[in-house]
């Protein structure tokens, strides 16, 4: 089986004529590796196609590059640089912890010790653990004293220890914040140590250890560079202080308030004068939320970094449950929830560089990665006009906060009920069985973490396999997300169309601008995830005559917005997202636990914050299944001269779209429909529909039920289906929604030249006119209620 | 919980056979379900199967939510050309293990081949009080839920 030994990433998904983009690539045993950039056209294998189509870019970077191992340093953490005051004779450290695995499979990846609060190495120094058998432990140099009984999984605990240089005296306490009745009394451990306490050079860290100081490729890619970190900690970790001598029982649960200046007049920090005479740190997590800082309210400012953004926001051991957006109550969210399987940016060294040439045309492109030994491996980026400078009057917007979404996603690996929402046995690709052992790549937000709690980050600083052309997903059996929408790319090349590309990401941050130099604007297959600005600036672009072309389904669902800590690296590097409660969700987040770290915002589904997915562009999700995909018929709404350009040269009878490369149809995976009481404007057509057509694999979504029962598939409920819609815009604009996200993998069967694609050209040549579109006739102007569409009474029904 | 039908049954035979002329039928599809597709490889028009077999939709059903640990799955081996059947581990980090040397040149006729060994490996009884063990006090990802 492939061990990936060539994979690599960009630093950024989208480059204007005239910058300079910059590839990292692992390259793990050949000397070297071959890189073209080249043009990306089509990226599905499937022989019944027109196969996988990449076009040279004369004059583009071409040429042999030296490899290099480069590894990721993966797992989320804290650190603080070293300093005179981290380095005591004695101490108490102390914090509140919620493990979420403390005891592993011996097989499991990271099985073994999980750092604390460390500041050791190498049998050197002092910290707090969790050892290989989920117990609490105590590190002093060589020495380990530790609890009897393990932590309990997914409860807060509270553990302190104290070490005092004279007499050697070292405790240990555990104490759990719930006893259940049968739980047994857990008492402090003592040990006297030999000591003295040997100070380790090395910083301190949270969630993690110091295990070398090097230059290795692991070494390299690690923040502080140079300093490797392992045992790292899965869960929460609240509050951690230092004093730097042995506290009692009694100063240590007074000092669990922390510095608290300002309690009087003064203005020193320590809770007591005593107190404030030995306290060396008292971290509060519930500070600068929204940053990757840690926050030391102590007399020394020990602020520290986190890396590889664990997730912030969540409920404290202290959380009341009367508060759920932690912006109103930071102090109950001064949990940080680790991963060791949490990753921000790869960190690696620059392989090699490309200035686009100031004429690029705008288009997907790729560095196409090829070795001697067939390794092989592309890195997809995106040309994009600066604003102002666009090059055609179409363009596509490329879902890149999606794609991001679904980065290396482990779905078909780890869940149980995978298979059922497929409904076959799931086919995993090189990438996946790749990925299944390298957790460091990170997971999808689709995912949970490797100590089962969702994955609500994903960043673009590292490979992303499922990013790649030649990749069928297994939601499909064919491609998904990027190499889906290379359908339509394909389709726009064959047919002859110049278009401009733009990403998620430019329209997140330039809003209109980046959208109103174009009579007409594409989406890609399945555009699920989106920031707030880049829903406001469609609707300003359709409300201002824009011509908005919804190429799929299950768009518009999901919150997303970027983490602003980020914004020294680029744009849009780390997308959050909060599954809550309501919509297609493999994971769920926990109570109190909606709202955005780097926001703020209320996350969960843009339907449950009043923006209904159906306003956007006429119609919403209402149903998925992964199996097969089946066909459209004409409604009598088609033959409306609103719309019925639309269907020149196809027969009211023709099968529409009984063929394709996604699931054998063009109605497939996801489906959207027309509904006036959610969004879609009142004078909407349905043009189209495939209802009655899918299979049992289909369900209808969840949050369009209140009530668990029976008769909600593919083959008996009305919703289960794919409307095909067209409403008018004010100004001259107009949307129309193809509402599957299959119904691209039809554009390139028969070399494009099919009924679907007709109908799509037919549209994209009335939507890229210049100027407004024509207007429809006075007699379609009518005042229209949403709940003017009563079905007929028993229209269907004989008797 | 509906059982699986015992080796030798003519219930067993039935249901073997039906997968067998649905997966025929599939082949060329880009996808896959246990239904007949009227024409091969094309799905305008599909039936059988899931559809009209009920105890071999409830038997999938009952394969289909099995625990990842030790699940059957497919992994293509070479674009478009191999698939091979592998196991998941169950544990986080550790990747699929292949159960045999087998290769398949077809990607709709490997699921026929993990039907019958799930038919062979899953006890009639699965899922009843005799098979009660301390897993079911918790819900993780390996229920056959997400």
């Amino acid at each position: 089986m492939s061990t990936m030994r060539l994979a690599g990433y960009a630093d950024k998904f989208s480059v204007h004529p005239g910058e300079t983009i910059k590839f990292f690539v692992n390259c793990d045993g050949p000397e070297n590796f071959d890189a073209d950039i080249v043009q990306m056209i089509h990226g599905d294998t499937n022989p019944r196609g027109p196969g996988f189509i990449e076009k040279e870019v004369p004059g583009a970077f071409k040429g042999t590059v030296t490899g290099a191992r480069q590894m990721i340093h993966g797992g989320s953490y804290g650190f603080v640089n070293d300093a005179k005051a981290l380095n005591p004779e004695s101490f108490t450290l102390q914090c509140w912890v919620w493990p979420t695995a403390p005891k592993t499979h011996p097989r499991y990846w990271k099985h073994g010790p999980q750092g604390l609060v460390t500041k050791w190495s190498g049998d050197q120094g002092y910290g707090l653990f969790i050892n290989e058998r989920g117990c609490a432990e105590l590190r002093i140099n060589g020495e380990k004293l530790t609890t009897e009984l393990p932590l309990r999984d997914h409860a807060w605990h509270f553990l302190a220890a104290t070490f005092d240089a004279a007499t050697g005296a070292a405790v240990l306490y555990h104490e759990p914040q719930v006893m259940y009745a049968l739980d047994p009394v857990i008492a402090p451990v003592t040990r006297t140590l030999s000591g003295p306490l040997i100070n380790a050079p090395v910083p301190l860290a949270f969630a993690a250890y110091v295990e070398a100081l090097d230059d290795g490729a692991l070494a390299r890619s690690s923040m502080p560079a140079g300093v490797v970190f392992a045992g790292k900690y899965n869960g929460k970790l609240d509050s951690p202080r230092l004093c730097n001598r042995a506290l009692t029982r009694l100063e240590i649960e007074t000092m669990k308030q922390g510095a608290q200046p300002g309690l009087t007049e003064r203005r020193n920090s320590g809770p007591t004068s005593d107190l404030a005479k030995c306290l060396v740190g008292a971290w509060e997590f519930s500070e600068g939320i929204n940053t990757l800082m840690l926050k030391d309210c102590g007399p020394y400012r020990l602020d520290g970094r986190l890396v590889n953004c664990p997730t912030r926001a969540l409920t404290g051991y202290n959380w009341d449950g009367t508060v759920f957006d932690w912006t109103k109550a930071p102090t109950q969210y001064g949990a940080i929830h680790f991963h060791d399987d949490d990753v921000d940016d790869a960190r690696w060294e620059v392989s090699f560089e490309w200035q686009v040439p100031v004429d690029a045309k705008s288009r997907f492109y790729a560095a196409k990665l090829t070795t001697s030994d067939n390794d092989e491996d592309y890195i997809p980026f995106w040309v994009v006009p600066e604003l102002g400078k666009q090059q055609s009057k179409i363009a596509v917007m490329v879902p890149t906060i999606s794609y991001m979404a679904y980065a290396n996603e482990h779905v078909a690996s780890n869940a149980g009920g995978a298979e059922l929402f497929v409904y076959r046995v799931p086919i995993m690709q090189h990438q996946n069985m790749f990925l299944a052992e390298h957790r460091e790549y990170g997971g999808s937000i689709y995912d949970t973490h490797t100590d089962g709690s969702g994955i609500c980050l994903s960043s673009r600083l590292r490979p992303i396999l499922s990013i790649r052309p030649k990749y069928d997903h297994f939601l499909a059996q064919a491609p998904w997300q990027y190499p889906a929408d290379l359908h339509l790319v394909y389709w726009l090349e064959t047919m002859g169309y110049d278009y401009d590309v733009f990403t998620d990401e430019d329209v997140s941050y330039e809003g209109l601008a980046r959208l109103e130099p174009y009579n007409v604007v594409i989406t890609g297959s399945h555009p699920e995830h989106n920031t707030g600005t880049q829903l406001e600036a469609l609707h300003n672009y359709t409300e201002r005559g824009g011509r908005l072309m919804y190429m799929g389904a299950d768009g518009w669902y999901w919150v997303h917005s970027y983490h602003p800590g980020y914004e020294d690296l680029g744009r849009g590097v780390v997308t959050e997202m909060r599954r809550c409660e309501s919509g297609i969700r493999t994971w769920r987040a926990d109570p109190g636990e909606y709202y955005h770290q780097g926001t703020g915002e209320l996350g969960g589904m843009w339907r449950f914050r009043g923006r209904y997915l159906h306003s956007v562009a006429g119609t919403g999700m209402s149903s998925e299944g992964f199996d097969i995909s089946s066909w459209y018929s004409r409604t009598p709404d088609s033959n409306d001269p609103r719309v019925s350009w639309a269907f020149e040269g196809i027969d009211y009878d023709e099968k529409l779209g009984n063929f394709g490369l996604v699931g054998g149809g063009a109605a497939g995976l996801e489906l959207d429909i027309v509904d006036t009481m959610l969004g879609s404007p009142p004078h909407t057509l349905t043009v189209a529909t495939s209802a009655g057509r899918h299979t049992e694999a289909y369900l209808l979504v969840m949050e369009d039920f209140g009530f668990n029962q029976q008769g909600t598939d593919g083959t008996s409920h009305p919703r289960v289906r794919s409307d095909i819609a067209f409403h008018e815009t004010p100004n001259g604009g107009a949307c129309f929604a193809f509402s599957s996200i299959a119904f691209c993998g039809s554009l390139p069967w028969n070399n494009g030249d099919n009924n679907v694609s007709r109908l799509v050209k037919n549209v994209l040549d009335r939507f890229s006119m210049d100027g407004p579109l024509p207007a429809p006739s006075p007699d379609a102007v009518q005042y229209r209620g949403r709940a003017d569409y009563d079905a007929p009474e028993d229209r269907h029904r004989r008797r | 919980m509906i059982s699986i039908p015992a080796k030798g049954t003519l219930e067993r035979d039935a249901l073997i056979a039906e997968h067998r002329r649905c997966v025929d039928s599939m082949k060329g599809v880009a996808g896959f379900s246990v239904l007949y597709c009227a024409t091969p490889g094309d799905t305008t028009d599909v039936s059988g199967g899931i559809h009209e077999f009920p105890v071999l939709r409830r038997v999938l059903l009952r394969m289909r939510g099995e625990s990842p640990a030790g699940k059957l799955v497919v992994v293509c081996t070479k674009i478009e050309e191999q698939w091979r059947i592998a196991r998941l581990s169950g544990v986080r980090g550790v990747p699929p293990t292949f159960v045999n040397d087998v290769v398949y040149d077809n990607e709709q006729e490997i699921q026929h081949d993990i039907f019958l060994m799930r038919l062979d490996e899953l006890p009639a009884d699965a899922g009843m009080p005799e098979h009660f063990h301390d897993g079911w006090k918790r819900k993780d990802d390996n229920w056959p839920i997400t």
